[in-house]
């Protein structure tokens, strides 16, 4: 699906250039709304002539690891910094695939991330909006990119 | 902008004429990080003039409470159907908060609601954003609608 492509180079650009972490694409697949445990996701709406969201979804593990290469330094537990840089992870995932889809600039607008983490959540989106998930890896780690849109007629 | 009174007119007016539930708001919680002790939450993103997320945080049994009156129905376990109801909620929300502010000369367009639900979630804001949490209370218990926005 093409919306696969532009969540694999959208990943693999801000997580090279602003995280210096290679990070591995695998098979794209439907996330059926499944539980998150022991997670933090960081999601960012998307809003405009295509509506949507695009979100993140991080074991703290993986939340730490990317957190510590982020911010250059050391973190230990989901605190506010963990929960600020993946939000702010979000939103420079969503601001690349904006600039994708909508070269412009004019169709899409991106709201205020929020993280969302605890030791059991799910995390769905509703409207009929159509839906793909990338699974990445780097170190052992792993995490999820998932988009949806819709494109209002 | 006052946000709590927008929330609490908008809330009231789409409770009283789409769910037909009887609803009471509260003075808007201090600021600062509550866990709020929910279970079911919708939210929903705007940006324009502001960038915003709106969201209806409820414990499971307002959620049901909430989403059966909406949608006419008895409702046990928080389904499919409860997470729509309630997704349908935050986007009337966010539409009634959207034309109170044209007003004030702001400007928003809205996203598509996201459910969040779990045993043991909490969701945060970026730093530096404001955030105005009021709650409603209904026969069943509370439940809050909080929205967190910058400037753009």
């Amino acid at each position: 699906m093409e919306n696969a492509q532009h969540i694999i180079d959208a990943t693999q650009e801000i997580f090279s250039s602003m995280i210096m972490l290679e990070v591995a694409p695998g098979e794209s697949f439907i996330r059926n709304n499944d539980k998150l445990i022991n997670s933090i996701s960081g999601i960012v709406g998307l809003a405009g002539a295509t509506k949507g969201m695009l979100a993140i979804h991080m074991t703290n593990a993986a939340a730490l690891a990317v957190t510590t290469a982020f911010l250059g330094m050391d973190v230990e537990e989901i605190d506010d910094d963990v929960r600020d840089a993946i939000g702010e992870l979000a939103n420079m995932l969503a601001g690349s695939i904006k600039s994708i889809l909508d070269p412009s600039g004019s169709d899409i607008k991106l709201s205020m991330p929020s993280a969302i983490y605890g030791e059991d959540y799910s995390v769905d989106c509703l409207a009929g909006a159509q839906a793909v998930t990338v699974p990445f890896t780097f170190d052992g780690l792993g995490f999820l990119v998932e988009l949806q849109l819709r494109k209002d007629s | 902008m006052d946000f709590a009174k927008i929330i609490a007119e908008t809330t009231e007016e789409i409770f009283n004429c789409m769910i037909f539930i009887d609803i009471a708001a509260s003075p808007p919680l201090e600021s600062g990080k509550q866990a709020i002790g929910c279970h079911v939450s919708a939210m929903i993103g705007l940006t324009g003039d502001l960038s915003a997320m709106l969201g209806i945080h409820c414990p499971n049994t307002v959620g049901l409470a909430v989403a059966g009156a909406m949608l006419g129905m008895e409702l046990d376990e928080v389904d499919a159907d409860v997470k729509d109801a309630l997704g349908e909620i935050s986007n009337m929300l966010a539409g009634g908060i959207k034309e109170r502010l044209i007003t004030e000369n702001i400007s928003l367009e809205l996203a598509i609601p996201t459910a969040v639900t779990g045993q043991s979630y909490v969701i945060s804001a970026p730093k530096g954003s404001q955030r105005v949490v009021v709650p409603f209370t209904i026969s069943q218990g509370q439940f809050f609608v909080e929205i967190k926005y910058q400037l753009n």
